[in-house]
């Protein structure tokens, strides 16, 4: 496949349903992106570098016998990298034709929003550069939920 | 929905069937073109192949590739039944060639999932007014005559017989009023298979069909567009067309005779009054009138007319005819039908390996599993429980020996389905020289040279593009005008020469021009230019180097941009396709005679021996025939440049080392020359000596693409999983030595 060009699966939005999230920690924060996008949740496990490459990406894993990459959300967010231990997981996340392994702290619920719930997400001049990866901020009673833009979080900056 | 699956399973057929059609016509038109003349056999494929495509995109409702191949199919069939002298070659092959592209480029935008949207009416009233041209140039010569119509011929030699016909009792509805010289009736019965669903639209296509060429027309039943019922009376009693046209039998019977399921189709040519009295009666049949088969079962001589009961007419001669020949078109695209259902190319007869195709997920899912299977038969083999001492294994490994005969025999029966010739990708380039020698007014020959070498499926996907742009280049570029082709004293037709050969474990392909070729002056003054290399140092590129800068994103030496190359976009991305592959290209040129163009590319991305090599924690795999020996190196046999750069001496001989902690800058791995190990590699007769840690063991290991969200990383060709699970990378020799 070519570089980063191809893919973006909008989130569906139905009007007047609830979509559902996958939604996980990410250094305090509670982040989620749509459940469709989820292939499977998997235990930490040994990590194959791969030189010369993003500080994001840390590698491959053996799924089963298919190779896939995975990346650190949190140092893709930018944040200080923390000791993976046995409540990190890797989301496999299916986004276009790719599969990719990101890894979080720790697995939360998955959540239903309706599309009112849901508020767009404050601009990047505004808010932290993070902003960009949001597609939108949801709302579960007093709890919020950092809904992801998988594409931008995946390709933004990385592949033009 | 079920529904849906098999529209696109049809969808997906009809895509495939008529992309190889248009594909073998390309060829069979390109051959007319080369012998200047389209011989009968010729004309007769190219008609079938119309015909088909204008039937199943008839089906499909994609009208305007329908409307095309129509029209294409009319002036194929115009050809065949007439000779017609001092053809327009070249104009027909242009028209011809608009209708292709037409038509594959609605196919590809139905691919791509878009709509057949196309504007067909320039090019339609194109075709329809070559088709009268055609006429015209027939009709102005002494025309031969035309072939008799049997009914001409056999009225003059025998009485009709015919017993006066029963009408019902009511008035006639009909009365026949269009007549005029040319006018023909027929009779026409449908049978369709027993097991045939909705015949009553496959009848109605007829329908459709005949409508354009009617004058006058009914048929039975009539309601078949309305009432599913009529399905199953057709199926019974046959699907009833009584017409008047001027049309021949023969091309009524074309044009009837396109769907599946038909059984058998008879055709009876009736006199004006006979079509009135069909026209007029209840269901289209008269009792005195019969076709052919229906008498034939009936045991009745064919030779005498004789009278004979009421029931059991004797046929006209004529209509034996009629009938006869009602058979024999009925065959072919029959045939052909069904063979292309089968996804076999329509039978041209010459070639009878039957084929058939195979969803290309299955192939790759086989291919998986095979892998899966040779790692997993490692692993079984060297399973740690089997090193117990004292074991007496020599039964077991006679056994595992069988076994892993029959693993190597399906791992390379396996891989050698996904192997296709690269006859498709190569003949695909007589359309683009073509093309080019047309616009560019040169003369330019391609010269084809083992096209039957086998590449991966994979591989040929890929390769297509690549290919192209070069032969693109060498028309454009390479091969001069003719005039100056003359001064330089070369013959005034220009060669390009595309071979394929298996060299050294890989696929050598060959694009090569007895052009101008390239000029190093011309490179490096644009490298200069673009600020690539610095003043003065033009002395340190040596000849393959000058010219591999061409493939430098936004480089080209032409001063202006053709419609076809120029834009120096054309060749980085040519070499990013060929990478993507695990291949490389090599550029060699001789000033003033010609450029060669070698693609190098390895025979399958699957499984190969490697052995796998540590720098602290992370494995690498490089491939064992790269491997020429290791050697454990003493601090003095190590040499240190002034600038960083290490050798190592061999035996005399100088080799450049690489440590792969530094190149990939490991956080781990041995520092000291001392504490690790070196690995001779080779590649193309260069070597290059790869410090690391240790050598872990050799393993077959399959070959893997790094997934493609991971960018491309120098020095690496693929990622594969060791006997114990983990990943390895695989080192990619060539790049190794070339960095």
């Amino acid at each position: 496949m070519s570089e980063g060009t191809t893919l973006v699966n909008e989130e569906v939005v139905v009007e007047g349903e609830l979509n559902k999230y996958m939604t996980f920690l990410c250094d305090g924060d509670y982040y989620g992106f749509g459940i469709s996008h989820v292939t499977e949740i998997t235990a930490m496990q040994p990590i194959t570098e791969v030189p010369e490459t993003e500080h994001f990406i840390k590698g491959l894993i053996n799924l089963r016998g298919k190779i896939i990459p995975v990346i650190d959300v949190r140092a893709r967010l930018g944040k200080d990298l923390a000791e993976y231990n046995d409540r990190t997981c890797i989301i496999v996340a299916t986004v276009g034709e790719e599969m990719i392994g990101l890894i979080v702290d720790e697995i939360a619920e998955v959540v239903s929003l309706a599309p009112k719930d849901i508020v767009d997400p404050p601009s990047t001049d505004l808010g932290s550069q993070n902003n960009r990866f949001l597609s939108g901020i949801g709302k579960v009673g007093s709890q919020v939920k950092l809904l992801l833009d998988l594409n931008n979080l995946l390709y933004y900056g990385y592949y033009e | 929905m079920s529904d849906n699956n098999i529209t696109e399973g049809m969808l997906d057929m009809f895509l495939f069937e008529s992309e190889q059609m248009l594909e073998q016509m390309e060829e069979v038109t390109l051959l007319c073109e080369k012998q200047n003349d389209f011989d009968s056999d010729s004309v007769n494929e190219m008609f079938r192949f119309m015909h088909t495509i204008k039937g199943s995109s008839g089906i499909m409702m994609l009208n305007n590739i329908m409307t095309v191949s129509h029209r294409l199919e009319d002036i194929f069939g115009y050809m065949r039944e007439n000779e017609v002298e001092n053809l327009p070659v070249t104009e027909l092959i242009g028209y011809i060639f608009e209708g292709f592209d037409f038509i594959s480029g609605e196919l590809e935008k139905i691919k791509s999932g878009g709509e057949a949207d196309g504007d067909e009416t320039q090019l339609v009233e194109d075709l329809e007014n070559f088709y009268e041209k055609l006429k015209r140039i027939k009709d102005g010569l002494e025309e031969e005559p035309e072939v008799p119509e049997p009914v001409e011929s056999m009225e003059a030699e025998q009485p009709k017989v015919k017993e006066p016909a029963t009408v019902d009792g009511q008035a006639p509805a009909f009365e026949l009023v269009n007549i005029g010289e040319g006018s023909k009736f027929f009779l026409i019965r449908i049978q369709y298979r027993k097991e045939t669903e909705m015949a009553n639209l496959k009848a109605y296509s007829a329908v459709f069909e005949l409508q354009n060429i009617a004058i006058d027309m009914r048929y039975e039943p009539a309601t078949i567009t309305e009432d599913e019922g009529t399905s199953a009376t057709i199926i019974e009693k046959g699907f009833w067309i009584a017409i008047h046209t001027i049309n021949s039998e023969g091309e009524v019977m074309s044009l009837v005779d396109h769907s599946a399921g038909v059984s058998h189709i008879d055709i009876l040519e009736l006199t004006p009054s006979e079509f009135t009295e069909c026209m007029n009666s209840a269901d289209l049949q008269v009792p005195t009138l019969h076709f052919d088969r229906d008498v034939m079962e009936g045991m009745v001589q064919e030779e005498e007319h004789k009278e004979m009961k009421a029931d059991e007419i004797e046929k006209k001669p004529k209509s034996k005819k009629a009938a006869a020949k009602g058979q024999t078109p009925k065959a072919k695209p029959v045939g052909n039908a069904n063979a292309a259902k089968n996804g076999k190319p329509a039978a041209t007869g010459a070639s009878h390996q039957s084929f058939i195709s195979v969803n290309v997920e299955k192939m790759d899912m086989l291919m998986d599993l095979i892998g899966e299977l040779v790692i997993a038969e490692s692993v079984v083999l060297q399973n740690q429980d089997l090193k117990v001492p004292g074991l007496d294994l020599t039964n077991f490994n006679q056994q595992a020996a069988q076994m892993t005969k029959l693993t190597s025999e399906l791992q390379e029966a396996i891989m050698s389905i996904r192997m296709m010739p690269l006859t498709n990708v190569f003949q695909k380039m007589n359309r683009v020289v073509y093309d080019m020698t047309k616009k560019l007014d040169k003369d330019i020959d391609l010269e084809i040279i083992g096209e039957g070498t086998e590449v991966d499926k994979n591989i040929i996907e890929h390769i297509s593009d690549p290919l192209m742009h070069m032969i693109r280049n060498a028309a454009d570029h390479g091969i001069e005008t003719r005039e100056e082709r003359e001064q330089a004293g070369k013959p005034a037709k220009g060669t390009i020469t595309l071979e394929a050969k298996n060299e050294g474990g890989k696929v050598w392909i060959i694009v090569k021009d007895d052009g101008k070729g390239l000029s190093r002056k011309g490179i490096l003054k644009k490298a200069r230019e673009k600020g690539l290399i610095e003043k003065g140092m033009e002395k340190d590129y040596t000849g393959k180097d000058v010219y591999s800068m061409i493939t430098l994103p936004g480089f080209s030496t032409n001063t202006e941009v053709t419609e076809f190359s120029g834009r120096g976009v054309g060749m980085d991305v040519v070499m990013r396709n060929i990478q993507s592959i695990g291949g490389s290209l090599d550029i060699d040129s001789d000033e003033g005679f010609g450029s060669t163009m070698t693609l190098k590319i390895p025979l399958t991305l699957a499984i190969i021996d490697g052995i796998i090599l540590a720098v602290g924690s992370s494995n690498y795999v490089v491939a064992t025939e790269d491997v020429k020996e290791f050697v454990g190196i003493k601090k003095e046999q190590l040499i240190v440049e002034p600038d960083g750069s290490e050798f190592i001496m061999l035996r005399g001989e100088c080799y450049p080392v690489l440590r792969l902690k530094k190149y990939y800058n490991l956080g781990f791995g041995h520092d000291d020359i001392e504490e690790g190990i070196v690995t001779l590699l080779e590649y193309e007769e260069r070597f290059i000596a790869v410090f690391v840690d240790e050598l872990i063991g050799e393993q077959e290991i399959v070959v893997k693409p790094i997934p493609n969200y991971i960018k491309k990383v120098k020095g690496l060709s693929g990622c594969t999983q060791l006997g114990d699970g983990s990943i390895s990378l695989i080192l990619d020799t060539g790049s190794l030595i070339n960095s």
